[in-house]
């Protein structure tokens, strides 16, 4: 290191330069002296132009010669020059005390050049080549301590010595990211990797950690699934990169967790997040990371004091939005006009008298339920070992029929690390989480669950039947109806049926009801490093889960298609083990300007190893969930057991990666991977995952032009394959399964049946994801970092069950290679940072497109029905997968406005002159002759929408002045449909929204609303068609935060480091277009397909007070 | 990792290489193709409901008008190729022929006694002709394969054949039947109740003569089932006396003497909602029963449990048996028991007051395992002797015989006249339709049999039926994407 610098300032330089400008001339050292010089730009633009005429000077006499008389000076740090701010003169008080001592980095290297300083003076020094640094100071006054890339350091001077340690600063140039097994400095990534840390999220309103990348990553598409507390959201990176799974890979301090299993980590405890885009930097996790890989690293212990944190917040949740449903009045009406449209009596003889009737959104509604969130953490450690701990408590209602609706979760963490010796290092990551979730069942689905029913009742009956005698006759004397607890019946309508209840009624016959799991997640690892440079890793982590859920059913009479006559009992447990196994060596060497790591690996992976037990007792002498328990001694035949066990799902790896980085200019990365994977068979269960990326920091060039614009630009591009096997278990092998059964005999027992259930596919191969990234990342005009990129990403051999014809009588469908698919995209993050005046601000943004295409399915197949999406009476599917379109687009008719009159029917002809819809009556749909054959049939279905979101967007504005600061989180998303399927089609009875106000009930009455008619004989209502489509784009302003921290003083009177007191509210403003409660919607269900809206449980608008406090 | 270490390990399931090899799985891949016979869709569709719903005797009923919409759309005659009761079906038969075809192809390689694997094949062969009946009769141009078909490629190569194809294999599958020593006349009741005896073999075999207009091979095996003599059946079949008693869902009357071939549920399997198909009771029994039945009178009341009002009795099927003395064991007059202040129900979609007395619950055989709504025990008969009296006495009458008194078709019609205390008419082939209505209201012959006797259209097109379009069910639309099938001509 000496050497080397001792080499660089002794280079001879020739220079012949007129009233240049300094940047110029520094360059121009750089490049002839081959060693980087540091500057700040802003402290470039004061100095004056240099005139310079030396030949075969030193280093240090040109730079003597260029810096006399310019506002700053240099010091030579290693293999750098560090151009700084002259210091004005010093005007040395006669002061108190004289403190020395010793800046260092973090590692107890040097900082020379570190500026001291007098808080509130201009007073200060350097400090030496060794870090040395004398100071006379007032006594007690603060000291700081600042160096360029360093994060600066406050100190109280007490006289004596006073070491100082400064932790390198998160800057672009000094940020590093967490790649796979290692951290890489974020200067030298090659790959696309989107970062979120825990300054921005600490103190965000989040119960699950995917919310946290939403709207802060680029790439990721985040959609919610439901608003029930504790539901997870769906995170797809970079579209939709397969049919079965597109769940990203999790992975925890280096344990795998499975997507579903995430939700146990508590926020306060992610030190950061990343996320893997591109195949280069996913291909070390090469089998499993397709879809995209999220790298969490929770917070560890830092070798100090001790250090306790609290961070909380309470607040109240509300409903955002209502939906504009029809009143009594105007639902009487409208069902006597769809009656007699068709020809049929009207059931209401005067609508009018009904009034406004029930609002049932108002009966389940919760204006005020509670959420809050603690956390206490304590962490500190020596410099041997390290620890950081924390337990957490979070607790939220729901919005939506709050008695059975809750979430609450306790978190545990321990994370230490000790060395046991110069050399060994061991250390351990352990997470707990308990969580007890009380759901009330059927979200988003239109096969009842309490919202469903308050959108599909009809407001003429009520909530609560207060006439005695009405209350006493039928259906009210049914065993089962349901009282509140004046013994009043709740209403049941005489309108609605089916699965639509009395939503007050139904929540009585789930209270109490729950589900629950334990998980555990953790690591150990061994960490041996023998000689510098070379380290070897063994680490074992391991994710054990239980879980199960209670549920009592009571004998109960909701209407006369929801009735138990028997009460039932259902008590269900599970558990799961997972294991990882992986031992890694890497080596690193620098020769010269070279610098190279080499990392090779060996992983063993087991997953899904579940099992479990799920008990049924019916007919207890009990009927209500608090009495209900297995111990009463039901009949046998009463019992009903079914048991879970899952095939173990195995992954054996081999691994390597090489890194290589010439002077931090030429960067280079290789990965290669080799899965085995326990889902294919003989002929392919092997799989190879090579990547390589490479990267250029032209503005490191000496060629670069001096500008004042960009300070740091880097071009990067990669190319790799990843796979997936995610195709369920065996699927390769012909199976013989049970439950072929038959009764036979007078004996009232039954045979057991065996039968095969799938034909094999024993060339079962890995689905693979090649994917091209091209990008650069950038800092413009000091402050502004730019980070772009470019993909196209291409699945070939999709895994998905083949559809195969009924004819062949097989019962499933057998795994294969179905589909190629392409996704292409453009990402842009934009960060800004500056303080203006006391102000601190910082803007960050980012805008991401992708656009999802079928490429093949195979054999000149133009679409496949698999997994189509389908909404309850309508005709048809409503979504398909199409060549050339993205996956599982809406499907179906296209309408082309309304017949006005009979005359617009007669004119809607095909080439012969016949009608094209002949028995049509005016106010029906004109259905688009798609195919031109004259007729309107399932060939004139088409694509008429787009469920995923192209765009995604996130906004964050953080402004800090004195004590307050403020942070505005907005994100929203665009171009994508929305199936609005709230009102159900089979019940023609179900209510209306109000804009069934505006239909067609006249000549020039509606262009887009067709004519009520119960019968719907031109399918104007179960046609799927772009009638129920809705645009989905939105934008929210997510969160908002305004805090303040209390001044050093205060705080320190009362002896604490800090404390900050903060308002926040989430989900204030929604602007969209689209009519239902929310545009965010993920999927529920096993076609993947989102934005499909059968009646999503809505997101709540909360405001919370927080506190973070530090001692 | 060693290569063993990521071998799977099955649970819960037999790699193929494994199985087939006992005679004790050789059974249980027979059990595989009788739980076909059984075959309740997860949309609660059954051949039963299916053909029921589309007669003029039933309208579907239900919760409202798009409720089990195959249902509805089958009994207004709305279906298309993509929404109908047919896609159950087809699934259904072509799921029992290639199970038995798995039997047939791996019981070859079992060693095992070879009078049970004679037998076993003897049924597995039955079976495959019963479900390719079912198949031609619905759908008519069907594939046909007496192999599975296990190359994946292969699969979508398959082309339909010709109706005469079909029916010559289903001809041949039930004479190799006929010609086993090892398939017994008779079934063990106690154990094998529910198994294809050759008597069951000889009434298929007739009823397929039937359909094909063979009448004189038709007259020949009905009369080895009906016997020389009436009453005098070799296998021991004779007519139930008291006619109620057929539906009775207790061990006592199940598999009676006037049973053939029955389709076989019971309660023991504590069927749940998550699985709807996977129960062994009748799902039946729930659906017919009267919607928000309420017992106002309990010592007048009829004990039906409160059910889904599928599959209402029409006003025509109602003034046709009004008056006949099995009126009663099968209309559930639910609008008189109204009006006499005995019981309220709900009126559900196309209410007609009239519910099916032979299938609607009752508190007395409702089950206490399981969801009692899914474990009802009550049977279907596939054949039971009345019809293959009737089937026999109307081949005679085709075949040229006057259907007067003193011949056996007359015999035979009036036999099933007479079980009921109706006096003897002669045979005539109006008759014969009108008989076979009320005999055997709501067990699924109606609209086969209009069909057949070519008066579908007449009695049916009030209901939408279309002559020349609607006597076939059409090909279910998803099992022409991407395969060699073609859609029936009247479908196009």
């Amino acid at each position: 290191c000496l050497q080397i610098s001792a080499k660089a300032v002794s280079q001879q330089i020739t220079l012949s330069e007129k009233n240049a400008s300094l940047k110029k001339v520094l360059k121009e050292v750089s490049r002839q002296a081959g060693i980087s010089i540091v500057y700040d730009e802003t402290l470039l633009a004061r100095t004056r132009p240099v005139t310079v005429m030396v030949k075969n000077a030193s280093v240090k006499e040109v730079l003597d010669q260029c810096l006399r008389d310019q506002p700053v000076f240099y010091s030579i740090d290693g293999q750098r020059i560090i151009i700084q701010k002259q210091l004005a003169p010093q005007i040395m008080r006669d002061t108190a005390i004289t403190v020395s001592g010793r800046v260092t980095d973090e590692k107890g290297e040097p900082v020379p050049g570190a500026t001291i300083r007098v808080q509130g003076t201009n007073s200060g020094t350097a400090a030496d080549a060794d870090g040395r640094y004398t100071i006379k100071v007032p006594q007690n006054s603060t000291l700081i301590i600042t160096f360029l890339g360093y994060a600066p350091q406050t100190v109280t001077a007490a006289g004596g010595t006073l070491n100082v340690k400064l932790a390198l600063s998160q800057t672009a140039l000094t940020e590093t990211v967490v790649v796979g097994y290692g951290v890489q400095k974020k200067s030298v990534v090659t790959g696309a990797i989107s970062s979120v840390r825990a300054a921005d999220i600490e103190n965000m309103p989040i119960t699950r950690p995917e919310q946290t990348l939403q709207g802060r990553t680029s790439g990721v598409t985040i959609a919610s699934s439901s608003g029930q507390p504790g539901s997870p959201a769906n995170v797809r990176i970079r579209g939709l990169t397969s049919f079965t799974n597109n769940d990203p890979l999790w992975v925890v301090d280096g344990v795998v967790v499975d997507n579903g299993g995430i939700g146990y980590l508590n926020q306060y405890d992610i030190e950061s997040m990343e996320v893997l885009k591109d195949a280069a930097s996913q291909a070390i996790y090469g089998a499993r990371a397709a879809a995209g890989v999220i790298l969490v690293t929770t917070k560890k212990g830092k070798a100090g004091g001790l250090t306790v944190n609290y961070n909380g917040y309470y607040g109240l949740s509300a409903p955002a939005k209502k939906l504009k449903l029809l009143n009594a009045s105007e639902y009487a009406m409208l069902r006597n006009e769809q009656s007699v449209n068709a020809g049929k009596a009207a059931p209401f003889a005067d609508p009018n008298s009904f009034g406004q009737g029930t609002d049932w959104q108002d009966q389940i509604f919760n204006s005020s339920a509670p959420r809050q969130n603690h956390e206490i953490s304590v962490s500190g450690g020596t410099d041997r070992s390290t620890f950081y701990g924390s337990i957490g408590y979070l607790k939220q209602d729901g919005i939506v029929a709050t008695d059975i609706s809750k979430y609450e979760r306790v978190n545990i963490r321990l994370n230490s690390t000790h060395k046991l010796s110069k050399y060994v290092t061991v250390g351990q990551n352990l997470g707990y989480a308990y969580d007890k979730s009380i759901g009330l069942g059927n979200t988003n689905n239109e096969f009842g669950g309490p919202l469903s029913s308050a959108i599909n009742l009809d407001p003429i009956t009520p909530a609560i039947v207060t006439d005695p005698a009405v209350a006493a006759g039928a259906p009210y004397n049914n065993v089962g109806a349901v009282k509140d607890a004046n013994g009043r019946p709740y209403g049941i309508s005489g309108q609605v049926g089916q699965e639509i209840t009395n939503p007050l009624a139904y929540i009585q016959t789930r209270l109490g009801n729950y589900s629950w799991s334990h998980n555990i997640v953790g690591n150990v690892y061994l960490e041996i490093q023998p000689v510098k440079g070379l380290r070897i890793r063994s680490s074992v982590g391991s994710k054990v889960s239980f879980w199960g859920g209670e549920t009592f059913t009571p004998v109960s009479w909701l209407n006369s298609s929801t009735i138990r006559s028997v009460n039932s009992f259902q008590r269900t447990n599970n558990q799961r083990f997972d294991y990882n196994l992986e031992n890694t060596i890497s080596y690193n060497k620098s020769f010269g300007l070279h610098d190279l790591t080499l990392l090779v690996g060996q992983g063993a992976y087991l997953d899904n190893h579940v099992r479990g037990t799920d008990v049924t007792y019916s007919n207890l002498p009990v009927n209500n969930f608090k009495d209900a328990a297995l111990t009463f001694k039901v009949p046998t035949d009463q019992v009903k057991a079914i048991g879970t066990e899952n095939w173990d799902h195995k992954v054996s790896s081999l691994f390597a990666r090489l890194n290589y980085t010439y002077d931090e200019k030429y960067l280079f990365t290789g990965v290669i991977r080799r899965d085995g994977s326990s889902r294919f068979g003989d002929n392919n269960r092997y799989g190879y995952f090579p990547s390589f990326s490479m990267g250029w920091v032209t503005s490191k060039e000496n060629f670069w032009p001096q500008n004042r614009v960009v300070d740091f630009l880097k071009i990067r591009g990669g190319y790799g394959v990843v796979g997936n096997d995610n195709i369920g278990d065996g699927a390769y092998l012909p199976m013989i399964v049970s439950g072929r059964n038959y009764a036979f005999g007078t004996g009232g027992s039954y045979k057991v049946g065996y039968s095969p259930s799938a034909p094999a596919n024993p060339d079962l191969r890995w689905e693979q994801t090649s994917q091209t990234n091209i990008g650069f990342e950038a800092t413009l005009f000091h402050d502004l970092f730019v980070n772009f990129d470019w993909y196209r990403k291409l699945t070939t051999g999709i895994l998905q069950p083949l559809r195969i014809p009924d004819y062949i009588g097989y019962s499933n469908n057998p795994p294969s290679n179905v589909a190629d698919m392409e996704n292409t995209g453009l990402e842009l993050e934009l960060g800004y940072r500056k303080q203006i005046g006391e102000v601190n601000l910082g803007l960050n943004g980012n805008v991401s497109y992708v656009k999802n295409k079928v490429t093949d399915l195979g054999d000149g197949k133009q679409y496949i029905t698999q997994d189509q999406a389908t909404f309850q009476s309508t005709s048809y599917p409503i979504t398909r997968t199409v060549l050339g379109q993205p996956y599982n687009s809406f499907y179906g008719f296209q309408t082309a406005g309304i017949f006005q009159n009979q005359a617009e029917i007669d004119a809607y002809t095909n080439k012969e002159g016949k009608k094209i819809q002949p028995n049509a009556a005016p106010g029906d749909f004109r259905w688009a002759d798609i195919n031109g054959d004259g007729q309107i049939n399932e060939n004139d279905r088409t694509i008429i929408g787009n469920p995923i979101p192209k765009w995604t967007f996130g906004f964050t504005v953080n402004a800090a002045y004195k004590g307050f600061d403020l942070v505005v989180f907005t994100q929203g998303a665009a171009g994508y449909k929305i199936f609005q399927g709230l009102r159900r089609l089979d019940i023609t009875t179900a209510n209306w929204q109000e804009k069934a106000l505006g239909r067609w009930h006249g000549e020039g009455t509606s262009t887009d609303f067709p004519r009520l008619n119960i019968d719907d004989p031109n399918r104007n209502f179960t046609n799927p068609s772009d009638f129920f489509l809705e645009n989905g784009s939105y934008w929210r302003l997510k969160t908002v935060q305004l805090g303040y921290t209390l001044p050093l003083n205060v705080t320190k009177r009362v002896g604490m480091q800090k404390v900050r007191v903060y308002v926040m509210s989430e989900n204030l403003l929604t602007i969209t277009g689209y009519t239902g409660y929310d545009p965010e919607i993920g999927n529920t269900n096993a076609t993947g397909v989102f934005s499909i809206d059968r009646g999503i449980y809505p997101q709540a608008r909360s405001y919370m007070l927080g506190l973070n406090v530090t001692f | 990792c060693s290569k063993s270490w990521l071998e799977p390990l099955p649970k819960g399931q037999i790699p193929e290489e494994k199985y087939y090899k006992t005679a004790a799985e050789a059974e249980a891949a027979l059990t595989a193709v009788y739980d076909v016979v059984g075959w309740q869709g997860n949309g609660y569709v059954t051949k039963v409901g299916t053909v029921d719903a589309a007669s003029d005797d039933h309208l579907a009923g239900g919760g409202g008008p798009n409720d089990v919409t195959d249902y509805q759309v089958i009994s207004n005659y709305t279906l298309t190729p993509a929404t109908g009761p047919q896609a159950e079906l087809w699934k259904k038969g072509f799921a029992g022929i290639f199970r038995a075809n798995t039997l047939l192809a791996k019981i070859e390689g079992i060693s095992m006694d070879a009078g049970v694997k004679a037998r076993y094949i003897a049924e597995a062969k039955a079976l495959r002709a019963y479900f390719y009946f079912d198949l031609v009769r619905f759908f008519r141009n069907v594939p046909l394969m007496t192999a599975p078909v296990v190359a994946i490629d292969d699969m979508f190569n398959v082309a339909q054949a010709k109706p005469e194809e079909v029916y010559a294999q289903i001809e041949k599958d039930l004479k190799d039947a006929l010609a086993e020593t090892n398939l017994p006349d008779k079934v063990a009741l106690a154990t094998e109740a529910g198994r294809l005896s050759k008597g069951a073999v000889h009434a298929l075999l007739g009823r397929v003569y039937v359909w094909e207009q063979k009448w004189p091979a038709a007259i020949t095996e009905l009369a080895e089932v009906n016997g020389a003599t009436v009453g005098g059946s070799k296998y021991g079949y004779k007519l139930v006396d008291n006619f109620g008693d057929l539906f009775k869902s207790d061990m006592a009357h199940k598999f009676n003497s006037e049973s053939v071939f029955e389709i076989s549920y019971n309660s023991s399997s504590n069927g749940g909602w998550d699985c709807v198909n996977c129960t062994e009771g009748n799902v039946l029994n729930i659906m017919t029963g009267p919607r928000g039945y309420k017992i106002l009178k309990p010592e007048q009341a009829p004990d039906y449990v409160s059910g889904w009002s599928f599959l209402v009795i029409t006003k025509s099927l109602f003034d046709a048996i009004h008056g006949d003395p099995r009126y009663k064991y099968t209309v559930a007059n639910l609008d008189s028991l109204e009006k006499n202040g005995i019981v309220t129900y709900e009126k559900g979609f196309n209410n007609t007051g009239y519910f099916m007395e032979k299938f609607a619950g009752r508190v007395a055989n409702r089950s206490t395992g399981g969801t009692p709504e899914l474990n009802y025990p009550q049977n279907i008969y596939e054949i039971r002797l009345a019809d293959t009296y009737l089937l026999e006495a109307e081949a005679l009458v085709r075949n040229g015989e006057s259907g007067l008194a003193g011949t056996r078709s007359f015999t035979l019609f009036n036999a099933v006249r007479a079980r009921v205390g109706l006096p003897a008419i002669p045979v005539t082939l109006d008759n014969i339709l009108s008989e076979r209505r009320l005999e055997l209201a709501g067990e699924g012959h109606r609209w086969l049999d209009l069909v057949r006797f070519g008066k579908a259209a007449t009695f049916l097109q009030s209901k939408g039926f279309i002559a020349g379009k609607h006597e076939v069910l059409p090909i279910p639309l998803l099992e022409l994407e991407n395969t060699k099938l073609e859609q029936n001509p009247e479908w196009k």
